[in-house]
């Protein structure tokens, strides 16, 4: 008897038996999409070029598998050890990001993101938006008060601002938003003052007005966003991303074209097509009823982000899943309301889908906080 | 569990969520449900092109098969304007370097308005191969720029037979309208004259349309569907190469040598700028050659005239070398109407074959107050001459006295200037009219003469006002008087006829009393291999017999005129030539066109008895019939039937 109560005690002990499939299930689905669509929009470049049709699909398959040992790896240590090495975690990320802007990181599109690393890039930037989450949850969970001072603000801010300046001027202006997006939605969940986001909100137009003045934006991200503005006078190659990616997605009508059937797709209209706009490959291929699938996955995930936050234990735990909810949640937003045209176009990848290693296992990892926090929300 | 504050504020930020996904599907449900067909449709048109496949237009051949028009490819240059990039003036002036052709020129030809804004431009034609390795080895520098293979028109002689083979040209917006270019492209080129024009539905292939699924940067992936070319269908002429370029030869030659002649009339070279010569057949009415000089390159036309080379063929020095002499060019024909003049006096018993005449040097009309006097072209009084001699020696007295015969057969009220006569009460226009005089012949050439035989309807109806406005007491301005009669009988007056008219009159001659439809093709023809082809359709000559005429007469005449060029008026001309081995019927006329110098005539028939060739020969201003026609029509004779070439004796003043 004592025996089999204890064996139930260990079982009840073991983090394991708390999972929360749906989470798990729902990122997997979603990094599976993920592959067949790049499939769709890589296949035949590549073969007119002479090469596997499945290059693409291969390496981002490999970030998958990469990503669920991450998952596994991450969801098995108890996620209050984060707490412990977030201070760590965020100042080596920051030293990357310095890093990256040297010549060690390298240049396209006049943009230094990323390391080469034996045929993988490592995009210190995406790693940094976890960190920041776990950096900021460690810093404003150890308050004591009911809501959140000027100064917990102030510190909290700086904390996110170094890696936004770090991100902004490789240039980054997507990942910077998300940056933001993170540290607004944590400072919301801990509890700041209404007056002091509203302070947060008006210095951060500041700021941006002043970057603009001071010609810190490239002008190909001035023009895209101009583009967003007045459509009518804007620079021919920035209104051609929007059309065609408008005329993808509209043209899927309600079930789609059928999976390698859109010609916007398969003839290479839209440019960026594997990475920031995969979502017309959902939209062309899968029309109106794919489109909304995948965004009910991203809601099914939300909800369970969201859920994670309110069954947690602690408000560590708590933080880092609204973190992780609001990272999520804005870069499905901003980048899907890109793809059909309601935001401007700035460079995010849609989590799980668009193609990029770093992206992907990023993500996988938050997903592995998240399964940790769920695990242990009674221990 | 999380405590109560920290979960409204969880509920907040699930909130604004839940607003993104509403965002997001409003959106696309607009995107997908409500404006799907339209962008379907531009999805369409970004991955669908079309390309035309050019048909190359039939070949003009002529009737022993050898080409006189057939096609070969030119490197056309095309500009799409809407792939011209950011920097237009700088792809016009790279291509401006390569082409040694003025910006502003190519800036202006880019601008055609027949063109729409996403069609390709042609800029530059018959460019050389350097500048299509150029442009193809440097496409960024020449954004939206394209060298494209054009089968184009080629003329293997050159100016021969212009007027005949015609020229094409890009559509105008007129044809467009008609319902004959129904299914013609704005951009399409046409048969703008000549056979190239009548035969158009023959010639002109249809084109053919691939349609492909391109990719992004304009690359053709792969064809979804194909309508072959239909190349255009040959026509064959029956012009003769040989014989075109022996009257074409002949004329210039013969126009050449008259320049140095003097007129005794105006004490001046002759001037002899145009001319034209007709060789028909008189048995079929086929054209075996129609020459018009001067005459024109139809490659000029090519691509749209220039405007140097309008400006050159619209010189007055130029004598519209476009105008074709032979089909559309109306003269006097002074003497060599008047055996058209004795058939219709033989038939209405105003002259007989066995006839004599008398042929003083001067005439006057019986019982004319005025007195005017009507010379003959000699001072000489030849005394009673026979009818056939009257013709040989072309004595105008004796046709005047018909001419006045003709007006005693009108009813008293014309002849009393009552009223004017209608068309039937006319004799001689009415036997003139039956030998194709004063209409368009049915020939398949466009906008052919028709000539004028004159009648007192016409003249009352062209100088009504005239009459009235100098002299209201001179009926004979607008009345048809004895004297317009006297003048018709020798082809002057207002008398008007082609070349080609004369020469299907004289084929009548020639044939016995038949007046056929004058033809320049024989037939139309695909063909199946390098000496083979499918015919198409065959032109059968139509000859229908002239009423009340009997072979007799046309003999008569034939043997009349026959003795023309031995001791007539032609003697001079054809003097030692062998007329043992080729008879030769013919007849001189000059028509006198003030103020110009005497137009000069030559009509023949060969062999005399059963001719085979019919020749016409017309040279404004060349002075009189034997001093420049019959020397050229000799040459042609000569050439025909391969004897010794005399070289253009010029035949003294005979009419």
């Amino acid at each position: 008897m004592d025996l089999v109560a204890g064996r139930s005690i260990a079982g009840e002990r073991r983090p394991i038996r708390h999972l929360d499939p749906v989470l798990l299930l729902v990122a997997l689905l979603l990094s599976l999409v993920g592959l067949v669509m790049v499939y769709s929009a890589t296949h035949q470049s590549l073969v007119a070029l002479d090469l596997d049709p499945y290059t693409f699909v291969k390496r981002q398959a490999l970030a998958l598998a990469l990503g669920m040992a991450g998952v596994a790896v991450v969801a098995t240590l108890d996620y209050r050890l984060a707490k412990v090495y977030a201070g760590l975690v965020y100042a080596g990320l920051a030293l990357l990001l310095v890093l990256v802007q040297t010549p060690l990181g390298v240049t396209t599109a006049g943009a230094q993101r990323w390391f080469e690393l034996g045929g993988f890039q490592l995009t210190p930037s995406e790693f940094m938006k976890v960190g920041l989450i776990v950096m900021l949850a460690a810093m404003l969970s150890e308050v004591r008060r009911e809501e959140l001072g000027l100064e917990d603000v102030v510190r909290a801010t700086a904390v996110a601002a170094l890696p936004m300046l770090l991100v902004f001027v490789q240039p980054d202006v997507g990942t910077t938003i998300v940056l933001a997006a993170i540290l607004v939605g944590v400072l919301v969940v801990a509890g700041a003052r209404l007056r002091h986001l509203g302070l947060l909100a008006l210095s951060a137009l500041v700021l941006l007005f002043a970057a603009f003045r001071l010609g810190a934006v490239k002008e190909y991200q001035l023009a895209r966003i101009t583009a967003y503005l007045d459509p009518h006078d804007a620079p021919a190659a920035a209104l051609y991303n929007r059309e065609q990616a408008e005329i993808a997605i509209g043209s899927g009508g309600l079930t789609g074209r059928g999976f390698l059937r859109g010609t916007q797709t398969n003839l290479d209209f839209v440019p960026e097509q594997h990475t920031d706009f995969i979502f017309t490959v959902v939209g062309e291929e899968f029309g109106f009823v794919g489109s909304v699938a995948v965004l009910g996955l991203f809601a099914l995930l939300m909800w369970r982000a969201v859920r994670v936050a309110f069954l947690s234990k602690d408000l560590f735990g708590t933080y880092v899943a609204a973190g992780i909810a609001s990272m999520l949640a804005v870069q499905m937003f901003v980048n899907v309301g890109m793809v059909v045209g309601i935001m401007p176009i700035t460079g995010i990848p849609l989590p799980f889908v668009s193609y990029g290693g770093s992206s992907l296992l990023a993500n996988l990892l938050a997903v592995g906080l998240l399964l940790n926090i769920h695990m242990r929300r009674f221990t | 569990m999380t405590e109560g504050r920290t979960s409204l504020r969880l509920k907040v930020l699930a909130l604004l969520v839940v607003a993104m996904f509403a965002a997001l599907s409003t959106r696309l449900w607009y995107l997908q449900v409500l404006a799907a067909e339209r962008f379907r449709r531009e999805a369409q048109n970004n991955s669908v092109r079309l390309m035309e496949l050019p048909a190359p237009r039939g070949r003009i051949l002529d009737r022993n098969g050898t080409e006189l028009v057939d096609n070969r490819l030119s490197l056309v240059v095309t500009v799409n304007r809407q792939e011209l990039g950011d920097d237009p003036e700088g792809v016009l002036l790279r291509l401006s370097e390569l082409l040694g052709v003025k910006v502003r020129v190519l800036a202006d030809r880019l601008e055609d308005p027949r063109y729409y804004s996403y069609q390709p431009v042609p800029i530059a034609e018959d460019v050389p191969k350097r500048a299509w390795y150029e442009i193809a080895e440097h496409p960024e520098a020449f954004p939206g720029v394209e060298v494209v293979p054009t089968p184009v028109r080629r003329y293997p002689y050159g100016t021969l037979a212009a007027h005949v083979l015609g020229h094409i040209g890009p559509i105008d917006e007129e044809q467009l309208a008609e319902p004959r270019f129904a299914g013609y492209d704005r951009n399409d080129v046409v048969g703008r004259s000549g056979v190239e024009a009548v035969y158009e539905r023959y010639l002109q292939g249809r084109e053919g349309i691939v349609k492909v699924l391109v990719n992004a940067a304009g690359e053709p992936i792969r064809r979804l569907g194909e309508r072959r070319p239909v190349e255009g269908a040959d026509l064959v002429l029956s012009i003769d190469l040989g014989i075109q370029r022996l009257a074409e030869e002949s004329l210039a030659t013969g126009m050449q040598r008259a320049r140095g002649v003097l007129d005794t009339e105006t004490g001046r070279y002759l001037r002899a700028g145009a001319g034209a010569l007709v060789v028909v057949d008189p048995h079929t009415g086929r054209i075996q050659a129609l020459a018009s000089s001067p005459s024109f390159n139809p490659r000029i036309f090519q691509g749209g005239l220039t405007t140097e080379e309008a400006e050159r063929l619209e010189a007055p020095r130029a004598h519209q070398p476009l105008f074709d002499r032979a089909t559309q060019g109306a003269y006097p024909p002074g003497s060599t109407f008047k055996p058209f003049v004795a058939l219709a006096a033989m038939r209405h018993g105003i002259a007989a074959p066995g006839g004599y005449y008398p042929c003083p040097p001067t005439y006057t009309v019986p019982g004319d107050a005025s007195g005017t006097v009507f010379r003959n072209w000699t001072s000489a009084n030849l005394g009673t001459i026979s009818l056939a001699e009257a013709l040989t020696r072309s004595c105008d007295t004796v046709f005047y006295a018909f001419g006045y015969d003709f007006w005693q057969l009108l009813p008293p009220a014309v002849q009393g200037l009552q009223r004017p006569a209608s068309p039937d009460e006319e004799v001689l226009q009415r036997e003139l009219r039956r030998f194709g005089f004063g209409s368009r012949p049915r020939i398949d050439l466009p906008s052919a003469g028709g000539g004028l035989v004159p009648g007192g309807g016409w003249k009352f109806h062209t100088f009504q006002d005239d009459w009235q406005r100098i002299d209201p007491f001179n009926r004979c301005i607008a009345y048809w008087c004895p004297g317009d009669y006297v003048n018709m009988a020798i082809g002057q007056g207002y008398t008007l006829v082609t070349p080609l008219q004369l020469a299907m009159a004289y084929s009548a001659i020639a044939n016995g009393g038949r007046l056929c439809q004058p033809r320049v093709a024989l037939r139309v023809q695909r063909p199946t291999g390098p000496d083979s082809a499918d015919v198409v359709r065959t032109f059968r000559p139509r000859c229908p017999r002239i009423r009340g005429y009997t072979p007799e007469q046309f003999a008569f005449m034939r043997r009349a005129l026959a003795t023309v060029p031995v001791s007539g008026t032609a003697a001079f001309a054809f003097r030692g030539f062998p007329f043992d081995r080729v008879s030769v019927a013919g007849k001189t006329g000059t028509a006198e066109v003030p103020p110009h110098q005497d137009y000069s005539w030559f009509a023949a028939m060969v062999p005399a008895e059963d001719p085979e060739y019919v020749i016409v020969a017309l040279v404004e201003e060349g002075g009189h019939g034997s001093t420049t026609a019959a020397p050229i029509v000799r040459n042609v004779i000569e050439g025909l039937y391969g004897l010794p070439r005399s070289g253009f004796v010029p035949g003294g003043v005979t009419d």
